[in-house]
């Protein structure tokens, strides 16, 4: 009696001129990915954000995507890296982020402002910049430059319909960049921009805050829910993207702690 | 056994103006010296004596002249090239003597009717080694100078005064044996000595006209008709004076001055001079084996005044391409408020730096793309938006500063990276208008939003810098609300306590 593994070579050797190597599945590429440094969100991206790929953290104001952004940046910088965070509606604490234990000597904070390029005159005569174009200008720079681990192009504050307008050319050409480069680049929005040319898309969510004492806003809890991850091993589908809950203290907390 | 060499750059003032400026180099150019209206040729290049121009015309004469550029006479602009041709002879030697009646006092700067040339001596004796035999020094020396834009005549002779008169009448380069000083000379006419007229006049009137037929007088009936100089101008005829050496100092300083004729208002003008001053400065510092560290551009505006930009990389570079682009940013960043009629650029040397990477250190930013990066940032949102923030030692909400970005990554405490409540800060605070009830706020509204108040918690009172303009006193409240379209905000308000002002100063994120 033939063996499962003789059918199978005598099935392939058959089918060897329309379909090579018809029942041997094919090899994957192993990707780069870096932690996230929340361990349910790890495990729910099979180890974290993909390195060389854009990733896309949506969600509503108080849905933790900052908070998970800062957290990836700090494990980022955690290993000697430098990471960028293009500030496109300059709404970044570098308080918060040092609790987060961003390493603030290895972030390039660019704050994109109203009014820049009003100077213009016989000098420079360029065109007025907005927000939205100054952030999509850094970012293509920084990509180029190359060295950077991350980059996080915060559109967190931007209206969805602004943000959407964004070619897909540009996403695109920033995907090769950082693939080019192997920077993880980070988008933080309202909803996805992407679209296809994002490997990771997350939506947060708040589930609820913890008072300490019915006086003392003391965590957050958030929810993460995978809806995109393009470089995921192949698993049995369910019909609910996997999510994962996670939990942000209060910075004095820590100090209570200790 | 002494050796020396002289370079002798003749029509300096022309040549220090045309030096940096390629685009005149193709055109007949005429030097002015004097005050209008009584202003004169003083030096010209060789296309303007082609097309008839001569040293000593009024304005009035060159103008009628058809195609020939005027140029004003500057002394900064000698000066620097000066500087320049002084450090190019110092690669070769470290006895140089400034040969008097260059046209140059020792300030560096042209003398009252001084000539309209620059010369050096050398005192090349012992450098065979170093640079090979005389002949191939001097084309060595000619190749150096005509890098740095200069056209000299180099002359080596074992007597000095035989190499400075000899570099002063012919173009090129020429190499006097020992024991050929005389023949060398003997063509070369009498003003050469530069003899007072009355001394000229009675040459003249004998029929000496060359340094041959005065060196062949006989010395003693000389000395009886002349005076006591005539032995010296025989001497000097035959090659046989003696010169006692007095050595210069080279000082190294990195500067190039370049006068506009007209006020320059576009970058790219200044800039293509400005690559080519900057070109020179990368030529000199590498001949130290150095590199540039910083480099300061001043503007002399129209009308008076200056401006100052400076760029320093963030390792020392002789790359051109890499700081004309710094410069250039830097200058788009910066803008002068009005046209530029003069540029000087000064530089610092710093030491060629060689970063060794490590096999397994992370990857960093290419200082010199970084650089590039950062002024592109810095042009786009102004210096101040571009940076690492810094935490200042304050309990003031929003309290930080930027400092310059630098990818070197040094070693830092070790920090715990757990995850924490995040604010996005609303830059300025937004105003907003709060219903308080039993001391507690339980409404607010923005220009846009209403937001119904779930949970307040609060209020923490902060305070600080009472004895200056900038005191604070603040109480802040965390509150969950519920926005008008049913959405949950957790944010930051914060009450202005001398004013009784509310103001949303972020969300939770």
């Amino acid at each position: 009696m033939p063996t499962a593994a003789a059918l199978r070579l005598e099935i392939e050797h058959a089918l060897e001129r329309k379909f090579p190597a018809a029942l041997t599945p094919a090899p994957r590429a192993i990707y780069e990915v870096a932690a996230t440094g929340i361990r349910a969100v790890d495990e729910l991206l099979h180890g974290g954000l993909p390195v060389g790929a854009i990733s896309e953290l949506t969600g509503a104001t108080s849905s933790g995507r900052t908070s998970l952004a800062l957290q990836f940046v700090a494990q980022r910088t955690a290993e000697a890296r430098v990471c960028a965070w293009v500030d496109v509606s300059d709404a970044f604490d570098p308080e918060s982020a040092a609790a987060n234990g961003v390493r603030l000597k290895q972030l390039l904070w660019m704050r994109c402002r109203e009014d820049a390029g009003k100077t213009a005159g016989r000098w420079r005569a360029k065109p007025l910049w907005t927000r939205l174009d100054q952030g999509l200008r850094a970012t293509d720079l920084l990509l180029q430059a190359g060295g950077f681990a991350a980059i996080v192009l915060d559109l967190g504050d931007m209206a969805p319909e602004q943000a959407s307008r964004i070619p897909l050319a540009t996403w695109f050409r920033y995907r090769q960049a950082a693939e080019r480069t192997q920077c993880s680049l980070v988008v933080v929005g309202t909803r996805g921009y992407a679209q296809s040319a994002a490997a990771v898309l997350l939506e947060c969510s708040a589930r609820n805050a913890e008072p300490a004492g019915g006086t003392v806003l003391c965590s957050f809890e958030f929810a993460v829910r995978r809806e995109r991850e393009r470089q995921a091993p192949i698993e049995i589908t369910t019909r609910k993207p996997p999510a994962a809950t996670w939990q942000a203290n209060a910075a004095w907390d820590q100090e209570k702690r200790a | 056994m002494s050796l020396f060499a002289c370079a002798w750059a003749a029509e300096f003032p022309a040549q220090a103006l045309l030096r940096l400026r390629t685009d005149w180099q193709t055109e007949p150019v005429v030097v002015l010296d004097g005050r209008a209206p009584e202003e004169w040729v003083c030096s010209l290049n060789r296309l303007a004596e082609r097309r008839g121009a001569a040293a000593g015309m009024t304005r009035l004469e060159a103008e009628s002249i058809q195609g020939l550029r005027l140029l004003k006479r500057s002394a900064e602009s000698e000066a620097a090239a000066r500087a320049v041709m002084l450090e190019c002879a110092a690669k070769f030697s470290p006895r140089i003597e400034e040969v008097c009646g260059a046209g140059l006092n020792e300030a560096g700067t042209p003398g009252a009717g001084g000539g309209t040339a620059c010369a050096f001596v050398l005192d090349i004796a012992g450098t065979e080694r170093l640079f090979g035999p005389p002949a191939q020094l001097a084309e060595r020396l000619k190749e150096e100078l005509a890098a740095a834009g200069f056209r000299a005549a180099v002359a080596v002779s074992a007597n000095f005064d035989t190499a400075r008169m000899k570099a002063a009448s012919m173009r090129g380069v020429a190499v006097i044996a020992e024991g050929a000083e005389a023949e060398a000379l003997e063509k070369l006419p009498i003003a050469a000595l530069g003899l007072d007229e009355e001394y000229a006049a009675t040459f003249a009137l004998w029929g000496i006209g060359t340094l041959g037929e005065l060196a062949a007088l006989p010395e003693a009936e000389l000395v009886a008709r002349m005076g006591p100089k005539a032995r010296m101008w025989r001497a000097l005829g035959r090659g046989e004076a003696e010169h006692t050496f007095e050595p210069i100092g080279a000082e190294f300083a990195l500067e190039e001055f370049c006068e506009f004729e007209t006020p320059v208002e576009q970058i790219d003008s200044l800039l293509f001079v400005g690559a080519r001053m900057i070109d020179c400065l990368a030529t000199r510092v590498a001949g130290r084996a150095l590199a540039l560290r910083s480099l300061t551009a001043e503007m002399g505006l129209e009308g008076g005044g200056t401006h100052c930009g400076a760029i320093r990389p963030a390792v020392p570079t002789i790359d051109r391409k890499f700081l004309l682009k710094l410069l250039q940013l830097e200058i788009g960043a910066h803008p002068p408020q009005a046209a530029v009629v003069r540029l000087t650029l000064r530089a610092e040397a710093g030491a060629q730096s060689k970063v060794q990477l490590g096999l397994f250190a992370p990857q960093t930013p290419e200082p010199s793309r970084l650089d590039v990066t950062l002024a592109r940032l810095r042009a786009m949102v102004g210096d101040e938006r571009v940076g690492s923030p810094v935490l200042e030692d304050t309990h003031r909400a929003d309290g930080f500063r930027i400092e310059g970005f630098t990818a070197n990554c040094g070693k830092e405490a070790e920090m715990e990276a757990t995850p924490r409540m995040a604010l996005r800060r609303v830059r300025p605070a937004r105003s907003v208008r709060v219903t308080v009830r039993a001391a507690k706020p339980t409404v607010f509204r923005d220009q846009e939003n209403l937001y119904e108040i779930a949970a307040a918690y609060g209020p923490w009172r902060t305070s600080g810098c009472w004895w200056t303009l900038e005191a604070w006193d603040a109480e802040e409240w965390d509150v969950l609300a519920a926005m008008s379209g049913g959405r949950s905000v957790a944010c930051l308000l914060s009450c202005d306590r001398k004013r009784n002002v509310w103001r949303l100063e972020a969300f939770y994120d």
